[in-house]
């Protein structure tokens, strides 16, 4: 019997290896992981100097694992053990009720260059420099300033976890104390989402990072409050409301919870958005009339509305707003007349907000995340009546961004 | 490469597998092993094959000179052995500690400007041990305890022989010695062979790495400065991750040694559940502390001679033992430290432990060897100084912070796995329901004894189908859950490549 087990082992341990091994051979290499939201590694260049200096082998290796045969089905089974050793969380996801996801860990910087690793921690040095820099802004534009600092899954959705709050509120204390008034700080945005959140309303994605674009709506709301509009908002009840199953976000995808299910992406409308006009912009280097080379400011997109509904068919659903990212747009009416003018300087937070800001003004947004950081020559070339600033809390301990903006 | 890693274990093995049983004559097997070797130690720096091959090639040749002298001429056999020796260790001084050296003596005001660090000297990967296993080579066949290897392959072949090439055990000459040229593989030696590498493979990937996580957070975090909790959670945890990561790695050496035909000696003998410090000495790392006895200890008299000349061996056996395990000062404290406790120990300390009740002496063990690993991880001083500090309260803020204590909730179960695992309990739980005959539990006994019936044979027929079976299965299903681990994390790197 003793013999029986070890050819049994034996056999099923080749076995594995090389049903591995065959199937690596066998399948073709992919370009991009849905799943992962990245390029995978392809086969790398092989010359004499990568493989004598080691570069060619840690190549091999990235390439190998990347395209390795169920790669994510395995992930799934790394998710699931770690469930039954009960840790509560899996690659710095935690695990709430009802499948509520939230990061827990972040990238944590040190200094400006040097990235320490994931920690749930935060470098209260990095956020005074990121609110010095934007209190300045404040104080010295033309035009009055708003700020929003959207909290993140785990700041909002406290009634799912164990997790303590501690870092959260300190944070939220620190924002309150250092930001001055000119940058008009919406100081009560994350109590509202932990509220509405803990009242069962829908306002951030279980299996992503954002918020939905029923928090999205809330956030409009508060907005139109802080700037004395509150008459123009527009009632809940006068949105269609058209939904999208089967969105498995990002937080999903890095969590390695499969058994979780998928969220419900809604895509808001006042009837048809054709009254709109979205274009993107980049500037391109040309030869001018002097022979020196000059930037010309060149539209290389225009569509109407704001929705890429190509991406609806997609893994990343939430990208289908703005069409992705782009660093410089305009969301216009066609109407021909002249709206007030919003420069909403942004990341993929605010997207889901131009459905309902559009409505009102203008919309010159700049994607902060792509460094478009110099917001006074925005509001002086485009003639903006108001700033807006949206930038995730995530993003505000994570990089020092915000910090760069005049 | 490393064994926790797909490349390994998806590509290179079944690779190495293929040729090694294709082919029937041991010599062209240990030509195969010798190849495949020289590309697993040369994958991620080709270059340092050639440091590690003019090592072989000095000793085998070196060795012909003793092996001729030896019965004439003794002298001279012991002119060719130290001259093969000091080769050996220039190298090992050269590439490991060279840089320490001058970095020290750059401390001195009037050599600051006139010495400075070899730019670019990286550390070839398992020199220290490779180096210590061709030393016994070379001692051995100067004692007579060995012949002369005359085939070069088969040398080379012992030396780089993959499995234990880059972190041990370190495998003397004469323990391998005749199965260079004659091995039998057998299923027996397979089978048992894959269930000890994936055993060990589960060791390091689901406990050994989680464990270096929890670690690293809380020393990330900085929480061992701040509060007494995480400074015990970074001692405990590295406690958990050294002893998982490395006697892991030794099982899967072990386990693959076995795949090929071979049987090395064991590495660890379950460490942490020692009484003592002598004991957990005699029961961690043993292929490195019979290393030290052999041929450094016992050559310098070892305990026959006076009581003073004792207590310089241990001395200068334990500087080197731990000085062996880096070039930074926190190494050769570590050493020290240990040298110290086993003086006392052997003088009264182990006398008087002994009358102490059992928990008392795991305990005192259990403290002094986490003690040992906050010097030993630490090789800033400063830092290192502040965690040991935290233990007792000096220096922290607080006791715990919420955040701290979610961590600590969080990791407990494999807290618990963890030195569960430490211990020879699931070892003996699984001997004795391999024992106890399932097929008779809840019949009653003819003889009224309401003991279950035990057989005397691990495996009978009916039940043995069962274990059959379960063992079979939970090998697969721990193979399938490292590599699941292995593809989610792509890339973890051993602990024990750098030294």
């Amino acid at each position: 019997m003793k013999k029986i087990i070890d050819i049994l082992t034996s056999v099923l341990f080749a076995a594995f290896l090389f049903a591995f091994a065959i199937a690596f051979v066998l399948t073709p290499d992919a370009d991009f992981s849905e799943e992962e939201n990245r390029s995978l590694r392809t086969f790398p260049k092989f010359t004499w100097e990568r493989l004598l200096d080691g570069s060619f082998s840690s190549d091999i290796n990235e390439y190998f694992a990347d395209q390795f045969p169920a790669r994510d089905s395995l992930v799934g089974i790394k998710g699931v053990t770690e469930t039954l050793l009960l840790k509560g969380e899996n690659n710095g996801v935690l695990l709430g009720d009802d499948g509520q996801l939230a990061v827990r860990l972040f990238d944590a910087y040190k200094s400006r260059l040097e990235r320490t690793h994931d920690m749930d921690y935060y470098y209260t040095e990095n956020v005074a420099l990121a609110v010095d820099a934007l209190n300045a802004f404040a104080k010295s534009s033309a035009v009055p300033v708003t700020t929003m600092l959207p909290p993140r899954s785990v700041d909002v959705a406290v009634s799912a976890f164990d997790y303590p709050t501690e870092i959260s509120d300190a944070l939220d204390a620190q924002l309150a104390e250092s930001i001055v008034p000119e940058a008009g700080y919406l100081t009560d945005l994350r109590a509202q989402m932990e509220s509405r959140y803990a009242a069962g309303e829908y306002v951030y994605f279980r299996t992503d990072h954002h918020w939905t674009t029923y928090g999205a709506y809330i956030a409009y709301t508060m907005l139109m409050r802080e700037w004395g509009m509150e008459d123009e908002i527009i009632p809940q009840d006068a949105f269609t409301v058209e939904t999208v199953e089967r969105f498995y976000g990002t937080t999903w995808s890095r969590a390695g919870y499969k058994f979780v299910g998928p969220d419900t992406l809604e895509l808001w409308s006042l009837g048809s958005e054709d009254g709109f006009t979205t274009t993107c912009y980049a500037e391109k280097q040309v030869k001018g009339e002097d022979g020196k080379p000059a930037n010309v400011k060149e539209a290389y997109k225009t569509f109407p509305g704001w929705l890429n509904r190509d991406y609806l068919a997609k893994k990343d659903k939430y990208a289908a707003f703005l069409d992705s990212t782009h660093n410089e747009q305009t969301v216009f009416k066609n109407d021909g007349k002249d709206h007030p003018r919003l420069l909403i300087a942004k990341d993929s937070f605010a997207n889901t907000m131009v459905p309902f800001l559009a409505q009102h003004f203008d919309l010159v947004i700049v994607n902060l995340a792509g460094r478009m950081t110099d917001l006074t020559s925005y509001v002086e070339e485009y003639g903006c009546d108001r700033v807006l600033i949206v930038w995730n809390r995530a993003n505000l301990i994570e990089n020092n961004i915000l910090a760069a903006i005049k | 490469m490393v064994f926790s890693s797909l490349l390994f274990l998806f590509a290179y093995l079944p690779v190495t597998l293929l040729l090694y049983y294709n082919i029937p004559n041991i010599r062209y097997r240990n030509w195969i092993l010798f190849i495949m070797s020289l590309l697993f130690y040369g994958w991620g720096e080709p270059l340092y094959i050639l440091v590690m091959l003019a090592s072989i090639t000095e000793a085998y040749v070196f060795g012909f000179f003793i092996a001729k002298h030896l019965p004439t001429n003794r002298k001279r056999a012991r002119l060719y052995m130290i001259l093969s020796l000091a080769m050996n260790l220039a190298a090992l001084l050269f590439f490991k500690y060279c840089n320490f050296f001058i970095e020290n003596l750059r401390l001195l005001p009037f050599l600051t400007d006139t010495i400075a660090p070899i730019e670019g000297l990286k550390l070839p990967i398992g020199i220290s041990f490779y180096t210590f296993q061709i030393m016994s080579y070379t001692i051995d066949l100067y004692r007579g305890q060995t012949d002369v290897q005359k085939n070069f392959v088969a040398f080379g072949t012992y030396v780089t022989l993959f499995p234990q090439l880059i972190a041990g055990p370190i495998v003397r000459y004469r323990d391998v010695d005749d199965q260079l040229m004659t091995r039998t593989e057998t299923f027996d030696l397979f089978g048992s062979g894959t269930r000890r590498f994936v055993t060990g493979l589960a060791k390091k990937v689901l406990i050994g790495d989680a464990a270096a996580a929890y670690y690293e957070y809380f020393k990330a975090t900085d929480a061992f400065a701040d509060s007494a909790a995480g400074a015990w959670m970074v001692m405990i945890f590295y406690t958990i991750h050294i002893y998982y990561d490395f006697s892991g790695y030794s099982d899967m050496a072990i386990g693959l040694g076995r795949m090929f035909g071979f049987r090395f000696l064991e590495n660890f003998n379950y460490p942490y559940i020692s009484k003592s410090i002598t004991e957990f000495w005699r029961r961690w790392h043993m292929s490195l502390g019979t290393w030290f006895k052999e041929y450094v200890y016992i050559p310098l008299g070892g305990n026959r001679v006076g009581k003073l000349k004792q207590y310089r061996n241990i001395a200068v056996v334990w500087l080197l033992t731990g000085f062996w395990h880096g070039a930074n000062w926190n190494y050769i404290f570590w050493g020290v430290y240990f040298g110290v406790i086993l003086m006392a120990e052997k003088t009264f300390l182990l006398k008087f432990l002994k009358k102490l009740p059992s928990a008392v002496q795991h305990l005192y063990s259990l403290l002094l060897i986490g003690f040992g690993w906050i010097i030993f991880s630490f090789t800033d001083a400063a830092a290192g100084i502040s965690c040991f500090a935290s233990l007792f309260g000096i220096g922290t803020s607080t006791f715990c912070t919420p955040t701290i204590a979610y961590q600590i909730l969080r990791s407990l179960p494999l807290l618990v796995i963890g030195a569960i695992g430490a211990t020879p309990l699931p070892k003996k739980i699984w001997d004795k329901l391999c024992t106890v005959d399932w097929t008779h539990i809840g019949a009653i006994r003819e003889d009224g004894n309401e003991e279950p019936i035990r057989m005397e044979q691990t495996f009978l027929p009916v039940r043995g189908k069962i274990f059959a079976v379960l063992t079979t299965a939970g090998t697969f299903a721990l193979l399938v859950a490292c590599t699941a681990y292995l593809v989610d994390s792509t890339f973890s790197p051993f602990l024990y490549f750098i030294f």
